[in-house]
């Protein structure tokens, strides 16, 4: 399977461990990642909110590479996925597309319309396929209880998003019990990280983190995980704000997707880039085993 | 005569609570057998009329026109009246019937709206007209298709407060007006008819739009698909452009879509800088210490990518609009 790699911009900053398990994980799962220099940032839901047309036309452009390549693009961000996905339902609109296509035109660019944006945590369930990854298992997650955490944009609007569904996806937990961890069902699975508002109102932002993470570990979760790098910053680097917003020690690592695919094929830590976490993932990691041999 | 559908044994487990009476809410349990397609809301009434004549609903029209009947379904919001108990049995087991969230309960499943009505209130929810410009006595005051189109999806809203339930930033924030009150303010923003348009805009306090996290769960919880996340969305871009980027949101939207123009990747260093400002960056720094130890890419710079004069000319061509100060 040959991609076109869209990292986006927190997995080459500030998340570059995400970069580094993804890259790992395809490695692993024989998904050829193809690099292109070419792409911009998608405007991370923020451009939407200044100029709507401007933001499918940035990202009509990132699309346009790919097809230009004849190939599908992967993410590995939620709100990532959302605004390139976005940018493939508006262009449907004949009067947005005259737009587009005429600030288009003049650059030699040209987007047909044809790319499909897939999420790595798609891109693993439906393509690549649970059994598929079963057999690749080293290391059973077996007595790791894990939330997963989906994050907005991979799922709603359900309908634009063509999404499995908007507040009851399944896919992410059907992986987790591949993978040998037990899922844990929390109504904060589905729910708001806080994110898009931790620059408005930092307190009310990390509040809402808080929550979900008292949910998951209410419900008896040793870790969470989540396909989005900004749900990450919100659930880990700012968890210790969360923590003074709710009153309570939470203490919760928080993982990256493919970091929780890669630790059950026999990554080591450092190959996933957990030391860069900001909340431990010692005391997760105490309760899987070593991997069996390949 | 054909014979009756088959039926299923449905358990539900429904939130009783008295406030001032009981000392917690409890849930019920209480199990039917129903056809699949039967409306939650007929089964809640069967539960009452055949089982326990305690049970508080609150419902009217059977329809999905009145609005009375929204409630916690198994942790969505959804109007019990359209809601049938199979799919929901066949994904989850049982069905958990819970009240509206954000608004108090009054008893078992019926909640007290004022938090909603008086968001609603506050974004005057009618037509404003400039009092020196009356309209023509008797005259009709007609609009083109194409400017009803603008607002046709917010009239369908039916006030039934399901987005109002499902809203995280009015669970957190008591100041945000939830999504429906939103909804509103932009059908009567855009209305050729109303004459308050900058001003309805520039009223819009700073915990007013910003607050939304475009969650997008009104527009999923909607039973008349009104899609207020989108409203919202659109609602930010003209405040922008009559208020200027001046409160913390609108100048976090504001200057990232300025960040990308140069480059094409986020400069996550000086977006943090313009959003905060001196003052609030000074603030942060801690914070922003604590990570950077961890994360220490963070400081840098990134690379432009290739083609970045390619994004700044469709910034030229679809931005060209001055910045807002």
């Amino acid at each position: 399977m040959k991609l076109a790699y869209y990292p986006g911009c927190v997995a080459q900053e500030s998340g570059k461990e995400l970069d580094l398990a993804t890259r790992w994980v395809c490695r692993a799962l024989g998904i050829e990642l193809v690099p292109f220099p070419a792409f911009s940032c998608c405007g991370s839901g923020f451009v939407d909110e200044a100029n709507e047309v401007l933001n499918i036309g940035i990202n009509a452009r990132n699309l346009a590479i790919a097809e230009k390549a004849g190939l599908d693009l992967l993410t590995i961000c939620s709100t990532c996925t959302g605004m390139l996905n976005l940018a493939n339902v508006r262009m449907t609109d004949p009067q947005v597309r005259a737009r587009v296509d005429a600030a288009l035109k003049p650059l030699g660019i040209e987007y047909r319309g044809t790319v499909k944006v897939k999420h790595l945590l798609q891109v693993l369930t439906q393509d690549v396929g649970l059994e598929a990854i079963r057999a690749k298992v080293r290391r059973p997650l077996a007595g790791l209880q894990v939330g997963a955490f989906y994050g907005c944009h991979l799922l709603r609007p359900a309908d634009e998003m063509r999404s499995e569904s908007g507040e009851e996806p399944q896919s992410f937990e059907e992986l987790l019990k591949v993978l040998g961890a037990t899922p844990v069902y929390y109504r904060g699975r589905v729910m708001c990280c806080g994110f898009p508002i931790q620059f408005v109102k930092g307190p009310t932002a990390s509040r809402l983190a808080g929550r979900q993470i008292q949910d998951a570990k209410s419900h008896g979760a040793d870790a969470m995980a989540t396909p989005c790098p900004l749900c990450h910053i919100s659930l880990d680097a700012y968890q210790n704000r969360a923590e003074k917003e709710v009153g309570q020690r939470l203490d919760l690592p928080v993982f990256h997707l493919p970091q929780v695919v890669g630790l059950a094929l026999g990554a080591t830590p450092a190959e996933l880039g957990l030391k860069r976490h900001l909340v431990p993932t010692d005391s997760a990691l105490a309760k899987i085993r070593a991997p069996s041999p390949a | 005569m054909s014979a009756p559908p088959p039926t299923v044994k449905v358990p539900f487990s429904i939130y009783r609570y008295e406030p001032g009476r009981d000392r917690s809410p409890r849930y019920q349990e209480y199990t039917l057998d129903l056809a699949p397609h039967t409306p939650l809301l007929t089964a809640l009434l069967r539960i009452r009329a055949e089982i326990d004549p305690t049970l508080s609903i609150r419902y009217s029209c059977r329809s999905a026109i009145c609005g009375s009947c929204a409630m916690q379904v198994n942790s969505k919001s959804r109007l019990a009246c359209e809601t049938p108990v199979g799919p929901e049995l066949e994904k989850h087991g049982r069905i958990v019937v819970e009240p509206m969230r954000n608004q108090p309960v009054v008893r078992d499943l019926v909640v007290d709206q004022s938090p909603f009505w008086t968001q609603y209130t506050k974004v005057e929810p009618h037509l404003k007209l400039d009092p020196r410009r009356p309209m023509p006595e008797g005259a009709p005051n007609p609009m083109t298709p194409a400017e009803v189109e603008r607002f046709y999806e917010t009239p369908r809203c039916i006030a039934c407060a399901a987005c109002f339930s499902a809203c995280p930033a009015v669970e957190v924030d008591p100041e945000f007006p939830g999504p429906m009150a939103l909804a509103k303010l932009y059908r009567y923003t855009v209305d050729p008819r109303d004459q308050a348009h900058q001003e309805r805009l520039l009223r819009i306090q700073p915990g007013g739009l910003w607050l939304c996290l475009r969650c997008h769960l009104c527009t999923e919880s909607c039973p008349k698909d009104v899609r207020p996340s989108e409203r919202i969305r659109d609602l930010k871009e003209m405040a922008i452009a009559v208020q200027g980027a001046t409160e913390q949101g609108s100048r976090h939207a504001f200057y990232f879509k300025e960040n990308l123009k140069d480059g094409g990747l986020l400069n996550e260093m000086k977006l943090a800088r313009q959003t905060y400002g001196l003052f609030g960056l000074v603030k942060e720094l801690p914070q922003g210490v604590r990570i950077m130890r961890k994360k220490p890419e963070m400081r840098k710079k990134p690379h432009p990518i290739e083609g970045a004069d390619e994004v700044r000319k469709i910034y030229d061509a679809l931005d060209a609009k001055e910045a807002p100060k």
